[in-house]
């Protein structure tokens, strides 16, 4: 299979804006993921690696060979769009046979092919339907196949299930996780949702403004993310920032929002400094008294635990409890106050 | 039917029953006449003298359908792909030939193509010769020229569209799974374009099928078509001719309209798409540039050369070899003969009509959108019908059953503002439901929902919104009545002429500079009520097709 490397891909637009310059390096075999908010750049980055849209700076390595002037039908790629894009005067069957007849195979070995394709991808009672006559679901398993067909060395998926409601979405990145695992292509995953991002990833690039702000598995990113944009934008964090008004060894004692907290991490007296804390790792209790005080906003049951929002100050603030007792007797005596603290080592300092 | 719903149903009956009286009675008066008339009409087929006019009106509309397509064809894709400036003004123009009135693109075509036109002149004055030396808008050159000129933008407006709603991702993935650029074109674009090509050219078709200035002007008698014949018939009395003819250009054009719509119909395509690909010039190879040159002289020529050089028309006299002003003085002339009159006849004329074509095209508009299905298609085919049933026939009929019973004989010109009425309608309703059509129902049901009464609703929410498509819709009706020649032709007494009457009879006598100029001034009325429509409707003018 392939290797590719970007290494330093840069496009500009019309109006100023640019994308780049990208670093980045997806191993033979894996599926990597392209996070980020809407006009982050991630599909720009796809379509310069599928070759649909020049770069004008940096290089595009596939197993070290530069692919920049390589037209895109001669990359070995497979492509599945947003807009899943099946040729609606085709049938099915038409449809993933597609590439194998612009490659010239022959036609036993084509009808081979899409009938392996279509059982991995349990569609063979569809090949002989017109596209009209597909689900969506379905259209989305029927691209798959097509971009499949040849074979292609890489597989390109541009948020190929946004269009899905959430049950369908969620059983179909299981379904394309298996596929690639079994054919072991190496593929990259376009998309907004950062749960389908840690569902179907082995490792996840988050984009901002055109660039890569950090990579790692969806591990590393939750548990560390390096700044306030991937904290926020995960959701594993809530982001705090206070002033640095003593310095011990290891220490800081820090001011946030007319409240003191020690965290550990270094610093200089007087700075700004911002950190990240899990709602898991926020503890909130209606008995404590020397913890820092917030307002309740609402309590949401979900699966295994309670999501409770607070507000500190002006600063919305999430922590998850398990205590059933303890959401009970907040919703028995309908208090408004609560105190809350961190669990140890559970804060991140983030960079600026 | 509760009692609420009763003024409802009489506004929608009042545009049926006057269709029915001005339009279907008066038509099938026509035919019935001609019918007990005496003549067999299958005799009418077997007579050699009509059998080559039903020929000749077949070939020349394939002919013409032909070039206009091939023409047509690679300016939709430049229009389509091709990254320039200017490019939505000139896709808006696209609509400017069509409100133009035939009358007047003869006196176009006559000055850009004709013997002492611009084309002539420049090649008598590199040849040296005193004497014409080229003259295409004469016979079936000129006709099929002409028919070309005027449905060329028709071809390119409809298969840009299409091509513009074709997902550019197909391509892509086409591209990605290794087809070249034939192969893509073959595969993905020509099957895409494929019903707008064909229901562009089953509309061309009808068109050159049922004209008549252009071959009026341009056959001299030679050529005739259905609908000049039909003409002809009605002016030596020949009523069974009339009459088997009328029958037969009905029936024709009826197959084709059913065929346009339903090639029109069965596209599951959705709107335009943003991410359209469009290349810039500077990307195309030397040998595409030159092509692309070429073709945009071509169509400069053929397209805005006739629109252009009515200004050469209307100041320069072909006969006395100079330029004069005399045309426009004409136009400022009371009395027997002057242009003035013309000039306030057409303003007069058109202007009621519409009115009239608004004030139908409401109620009729409405009907279209109803939630029955047969009053959608009653309304839409009783809006359909005066584009398939020839204007003469229309004329003759109004003529036969309405102003000889009721003594209109020797100042008709109420019967011309009907046909007018009947003739713009088309486009009035098309305007304004298609503005119907973009009100959101919910705004409605929000208007409701804060308490308006039905007559509040009306006056506050749905009129301001739909002002725009009833503006659109009236200016389109004034451009097509006041270019109207056909019926008006037919009908009008000298004392009733219009300008684009005057034209046709200001060219029989020779009177070059006359035709020119009020060739001019209808020019100038189709500009303004262009900027009009663009303006108002944002770029989507085109729509009203």
């Amino acid at each position: 299979m392939v290797k590719v490397e970007l290494k330093g891909l840069i496009r500009e637009f019309d109006d100023g804006s640019r994308i780049g310059p990208i670093n980045l390096e997806v191993k033979d075999g894996e599926l990597l993921t392209l996070l980020g908010p809407s006009g982050s750049g991630k599909t720009t980055t796809l379509r310069m690696v599928a070759g649909f849209i020049e770069n004008v700076g940096g290089s595009l390595l596939f197993n070290g060979k530069d692919m920049v002037n390589v037209e895109p039908r001669n990359r070995s790629i497979g492509m599945v769009f947003q807009s899943v894009a099946l040729f609606p005067n085709m049938t099915v069957f038409e449809n993933i046979s597609f590439g194998p007849d612009m490659a010239g195979w022959p036609r036993e070995k084509t009808i081979r092919r899409v009938e392996e394709l279509a059982d991995l991808l349990s569609i063979r009672h569809l090949l002989l339907r017109k596209i009209s006559e597909v689900s969506g679901g379905e259209a989305q398993r029927v691209a798959l196949a097509r971009a499949l067909a040849t074979s292609p060395e890489l597989l390109l998926l541009d948020e190929p299930l946004s269009a899905l409601d959430l049950q369908l979405r969620e059983r179909l990145q299981t379904e394309i996780r298996r596929i690639q695992r079994k054919l072991k292509i190496t593929t990259i995953y376009v998309t907004h949702s950062q749960d389908e991002a840690f569902a179907i990833s082995d490792r996840v690039a988050i984009l901002e403004d055109g660039l890569v702000v950090q990579i790692g598995t969806p591990e590393e990113l939750y548990d560390s993310p390096s700044n306030e944009f991937v904290a926020t934008f995960l959701g594993s964090g809530n982001v705090l920032s206070g002033r640095i008004i003593e310095v011990s060894q290891s220490n800081l004692i820090v001011e946030i929002n007319e409240n003191l907290f020690e965290i550990p991490g270094q610093g200089e007296i007087d700075s700004e400094i911002k950190f990240s804390v899990k709602p898991e790792d926020v503890i909130i209790s209606d008995s404590s008294e020397d913890w820092a005080i917030a307002e309740l906003v609402s309590i949401t049951p979900q699966v295994g635990s309670f999501k409770v929002n607070l507000d500190f100050n002006g600063t919305p603030l999430i922590a998850l409890t398990y205590d059933e007792s303890l959401v009970k007797r907040l919703r028995v005596n309908g208090n408004r106050t609560i105190s809350f603290s961190f669990k140890e080592d559970s804060i991140i300092i983030l960079r600026n | 039917m509760n009692s609420k719903a009763i003024p409802k149903y009489t506004a929608l009956a009042f545009p049926f029953l006057l269709l029915v009286v001005f339009l279907l009675y008066p038509v099938g008066t026509a035919i019935l006449q001609g019918m007990s008339s005496g003549t067999q009409l299958l005799d009418v087929f077997v007579e050699p003298n009509t059998r080559f006019i039903i020929q000749f009106t077949f070939s020349q509309a394939f002919l013409s359908t032909l070039f206009a397509v091939t023409l047509g064809l690679p300016g939709a894709f430049l229009i389509a792909r091709l990254r320039f400036r200017g490019r939505s003004i000139v896709r808006a123009m696209m609509i400017v030939p069509f409100v133009l009135p035939p009358i007047v693109v003869v006196v176009g075509f006559l000055q850009m193509f004709g013997s002492n036109g611009v084309i002539d002149s420049i090649l008598m004055w590199i040849l040296g010769s005193d004497s014409s030396v080229f003259n295409l808008a004469t016979g079936i050159p000129g006709i099929i020229l002409a028919h070309t000129f005027y449905n060329v933008p028709l071809v390119l407006l409809m298969v840009s569209a299409s091509l513009e709603r074709l997902n550019p991702e197909l391509e892509e993935t086409a591209e990605i799974l290794g087809a070249n650029s034939f192969q893509r074109l073959r595969r993905i674009t020509l099957p895409h374009i494929m019903p707008s090509v064909l229901a562009s050219a089953v509309l061309t078709f009808m068109f050159c099928f049922m004209s008549f200035p252009i071959v009026l002007a341009f056959g001299q008698g030679t050529y005739m078509t259905i609908e000049a014949q039909i003409w002809n018939a009605f002016r030596i009395f020949d009523y069974g001719q009339a009459s088997a003819l009328t029958l037969v250009q009905i029936v024709i054009t009826l197959a084709l309209a059913s065929v346009y719509i339903r090639l029109g119909r069965d596209k599951n395509e959705t709107g335009r798409t943003a991410s359209i690909r469009t290349t810039s010039f500077s990307k195309y190879n030397l040998k595409e540039k030159v092509l692309i040159v070429a073709y945009l002289i071509l169509v400069i020529v053929v397209v805005l050369g006739p629109i252009v050089t009515i200004v050469r028309a209307s100041i320069f006299d072909p006969i006395a070899k100079k330029y004069t002003l005399e045309g426009f003085a004409n136009l400022f002339t009371f009395g027997s003969q002057g242009g003035l009159n013309y000039l306030v006849n057409s303003v007069f004329y058109a202007g009621l009509a519409t009115i009239f074509a608004v004030v139908l095209g409401i109620p009729l508009a409405i009907a279209m959108r109803n939630r029955s299905t047969a009053i959608r298609n009653v309304a839409s085919s009783l809006i359909l019908l005066p584009l398939g049933i020839s204007s003469i026939t229309v004329a003759y009929g109004l003529v036969l059953a309405i102003a000889v019973p009721i003594g209109l004989v020797t100042n008709p010109w109420p019967i011309i503002v009907v046909a007018q009425t009947i003739i713009g309608l088309p486009f009035s309703a098309r305007a304004i439901e298609i503005a119907m059509s973009k009100i959101d129902p919910e705004i409605l049901d929000q208007a409701d929902s804060l308490g308006a009464s039905r007559i509040q609703r009306l006056l506050y929410v749905e009129l301001p919104l739909l002002a725009p498509g009833i503006l659109v819709g009236g200016v389109f009706a004034f451009a097509m009545a006041i270019g109207e020649m056909s019926a008006t032709l037919l009908i009008a007494l000298p004392q009733n002429y219009t300008l684009a009457v005057a034209i046709y009879d200001y060219l029989a006598v020779r009177d070059f500079v006359e035709a020119g100029a009020a060739a001019l001034v209808l020019v100038m009325v189709c500009i303004i009520a262009f900027l009009v429509m663009e303006r108002v409707s944002e770029g989507s003018a085109g729509g009203a097709l």
